[in-house]
């Protein structure tokens, strides 16, 4: 391959072609490196792992990539994590270009062509949703204009534990066809898993129902579908236009909105800009409620179901200090 | 390689031409959308003063580049990547006069990768950037500083250094991240004397570190041998060595957080025949102190090391045989609004430390993606 004529040149001909060596043996190893009777699942985010893990039991081995605390639309794409890809058979991912900014760029550096997509190993967890769940899915003309990152409507439907159902369910069929051995295994944890989300529902639902104030203000469109679950209502969104920081005026209008319409609950992620959001809770007289927007986003929030858990205490408990300030701010 | 501008639009717009023509995908006409590669468009735009503007042409507002990308699954076994650019014609690209107006069209990439090969080994046939350090693979409009380094410049070149052949890639098995890119390709591109018909060979390891879940460590080597372009015909040959070092920290527990990115990079080119012992090397620091704001600093040298001034043999039909001391200084701020803008002012000092020459300039610098443009792998 390498035309290489000059005396000097001889010994680096020769150091190449060890290198070349080198790289076979190495690639021989990868390849004898296989057979193991678990199926390797690695999910973009932590409630997909989670999720996985309910499904999977015994039979599977989940790894994710989105740790729980991070932005899942921002994380950098290190190699690091294509080396997590790369052994995978099945790979589970939020879709509706959540992952847009770094999964395409790890399956890449990945190759692994069992989880390319339209094979078997690849599982877009949207498909999940049914005809009209989607929401906020842009009518007319799409551009940037109205921001960068929820093109195809808004990604964040984990939030809502009736998607988790579904998901759960879209896994194990999509198991069972990998391992079709452990076919009925992986339906039957995924029946177990929708009975124990539906039964711990009805509590949180009643948690949520017995609170006076609805309104909420949310930094990133990041809780729609949790809102519309539990039945709040959205006053306005701080970011705008996701993935642009928001324009002062914006930010103005929203606070004169929250005073008229008010008293509201300002709802933030963990990774957002919280002092922003702080100012507009301060501004509007409303408790500022910073939230899990993931499972494993927080200690507490050790688990899918646990993040709801801390999700809706933490509401409870953020509508008593928005009434003892809210009378304060008043009188 | 050269082709008209004025060709090159004609066909792309032609090519486009069916696809707009139909907004929804029709089957009947042939002319479905549905298989379209994605296609983005990147311009860079700059302002300048120079306060010696030695080649008379530095003071001003220009197009910098336009970067037209192509980018979709061939079938099964490849996927395809395109890249075109458009930049302001220089001396070397073949034009008589320096001041050129004009603009050059360059096949910067065009490629494709093998998407099911055994063992994970990666293989790519066509023209592709090489993979030699962190600088020279990028394009434009991913350079951390308006210009490349004068290390990059003057022994690599100042554009995206790109050539034709095969590159394979192979994951090394070892508790870290590592991989092995070897390649062979045809030398048509500077530092490579494009009339010899021996071919370019080369190689880069790669090792990251997780130091943290927000800090990585980056330590790689690179080495390629070529005809040297110093030497038209007459088979002397080049070896370049190069070293990097890049260390990432990204606060993980905050969107657009604090992030600091430090890079320090080193190439020798070893000529076979030429006198003195040319090195070179930068450093710079990039730190995101605000949300859409970073700031960056910088400072390099490419020294050809020579003890006097001589005229290199061959050089008058190349005008980047480096023969002083060069150094840069170079501080920017940079504002980030969204992922597709930016908008730059950045300070740049030069200095030849044996001709004593100097030069300060101002650049502003507007970069901005339309399209739907992958993001840049870490
Ligand atoms: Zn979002």
């Amino acid at each position: 391959m390498l035309n290489i004529n000059s005396n000097r040149s001889a010994g680096r001909a020769a150091t190449v072609r060890m290198c070349v060596f080198a790289a076979l043996i190495v690639l021989s190893l990868t390849v004898s490196g296989q057979a193991v009777a678990k199926v390797k699942v690695v999910a973009t985010l932590a409630d997909l792992a989670w999720i996985a893990e309910q499904v999977g039991g015994d039979d599977v081995e989940v790894s994710f990539l989105c740790k729980g605390h991070r932005d899942p639309h921002f994380l950098p794409a290190k190699p690091s994590l294509a080396r997590k890809l790369k052994k995978a058979d099945l790979l589970v991912y939020n879709g509706l270009e959540l992952e847009i900014g770094w999964l395409p760029l790890l399956l890449d550096a990945a190759r692994n062509p069992r989880i390319r997509p339209g094979q078997q190993g690849e599982l877009n967890c949207a498909l999940a949703l049914g005809e009209g769940e989607i929401l906020e899915v842009p009518v007319g003309e799409v551009d940037r204009s109205q921001g960068d990152i929820h093109p195809l409507g808004n990604p964040h439907y984990l939030l809502d534990p009736r998607k988790g159902i579904a998901v759960g369910r879209l896994m194990a069929d999509r198991l069972a066809r990998i391992d079709p051995a452990a076919a009925d295994r992986y339906r039957s944890r995924a029946e177990h898993l929708a009975r124990e989300i539906e039964s711990r529902m009805e509590d949180w639902e009643a948690q949520v129902d017995s609170l006076a104030v609805k309104k909420v203000i949310v930094y990133h469109q990041h809780w729609e579908y949790l809102v519309e679950w539990l039945g709040l209502e959205i006053l306005g969104v701080i970011e705008n236009r996701p993935g642009i920081s928001p324009a002062p005026r914006h930010v103005e209008g929203l606070i004169e909105l929250g005073r008229l319409q008010g008293p509201v609950l300002v709802i933030a992620a963990t990774w957002d800009h919280i002092e922003a959001a702080g100012r507009v809770a301060e501004k509007t007289g409303s408790a500022l409620v910073v939230l899990p927007g993931s499972t494993y986003a927080t200690e507490e929030a050790a688990g899918y179901l646990d993040m709801f858990e801390v999700i809706c205490g933490k509401l409870e408990t953020a509508e008593e200090t928005a009434e003892e300030t809210g009378a304060e701010g008043g009188s | 390689m050269l082709v008209p501008a004025r060709t090159l639009f004609l066909l792309m717009i032609l090519s486009g031409l069916p696809a707009l023509a139909s907004a929804q995908s029709s089957t009947l006409t042939g002319a479905s959308r549905s298989m379209n590669p994605a296609i983005s468009v990147n311009g860079l735009i700059r302002g300048q003063t120079s306060r010696e503007n030695p080649t008379g042409d530095l003071n001003g507002f220009k197009l910098d580049g336009v970067e037209l990308q192509f980018i979709s699954v061939v079938d099964p076994f490849w996927k395809a990547n395109f890249n075109i650019g458009m930049h302001p014609a220089h001396a070397h690209d073949g034009e008589e006069d320096g001041h050129d107006e004009g603009m050059v069209v360059h096949v910067e990439e065009g490629y494709i990768d093998g998407q099911s090969l055994p063992g994970g080994l990666g293989l790519r046939v066509g023209k592709f950037a090489l993979p030699f350090g962190k600088h020279a693979p990028l394009h434009m409009h991913q350079f951390p500083f308006s210009d490349a380094p004068v290390v990059i410049a003057a022994f690599i070149g100042d554009h995206i250094f790109s050539d034709t052949g095969a590159l394979g890639t192979v994951t090394v098995p070892v508790p870290w991240y590592a991989d092995f890119r070897i390649y062979g390709v045809n030398g048509d591109t500077m530092p490579f004397d494009a009339h010899n018909k021996n071919l370019v060979g080369g190689g880069r390891l790669t090792n990251l570190w997780d130091m943290t879940e927000d800090s990585t460590l980056e330590l790689s080597g690179s080495y390629l041998h070529g005809p040297d372009a110093r030497h038209p015909g007459e088979n002397k040959s080049v070896d370049m060595y190069g070293a990097d070092l890049t260390w990432k920290w990204v606060s993980s527990a905050r969107t657009r957080g604090p992030a600091l990115h430090m890079t320090v990079e080193a190439v020798l080119p070893d000529y076979e025949e030429g006198e003195g012992d040319p090195w070179g090397w930068y450093g710079l620091v990039q730190y995101r102190f605000h949300r859409n704001w970073w700031a960056g600093l910088a400072a390099g040298q490419a020294d050809a090391g020579l003890d006097h001034h001589e005229e290199v043999p061959g050089h008058e039909d190349h005008d980047h045989g480096l023969e002083g001391d060069l150094r840069e200084y170079k501080v920017n701020f940079t504002f980030v609004p969204s992922e597709f803008s930016s908008l730059r002012a950045e300070m740049v000092y030069y200095q030849d430390k044996v001709t004593m020459e100097d030069d300060l300039r101002f650049i502003v610098q507007a970069n901005f993606t339309i399209g739907s443009h992958p993001a840049h792998l870490y």
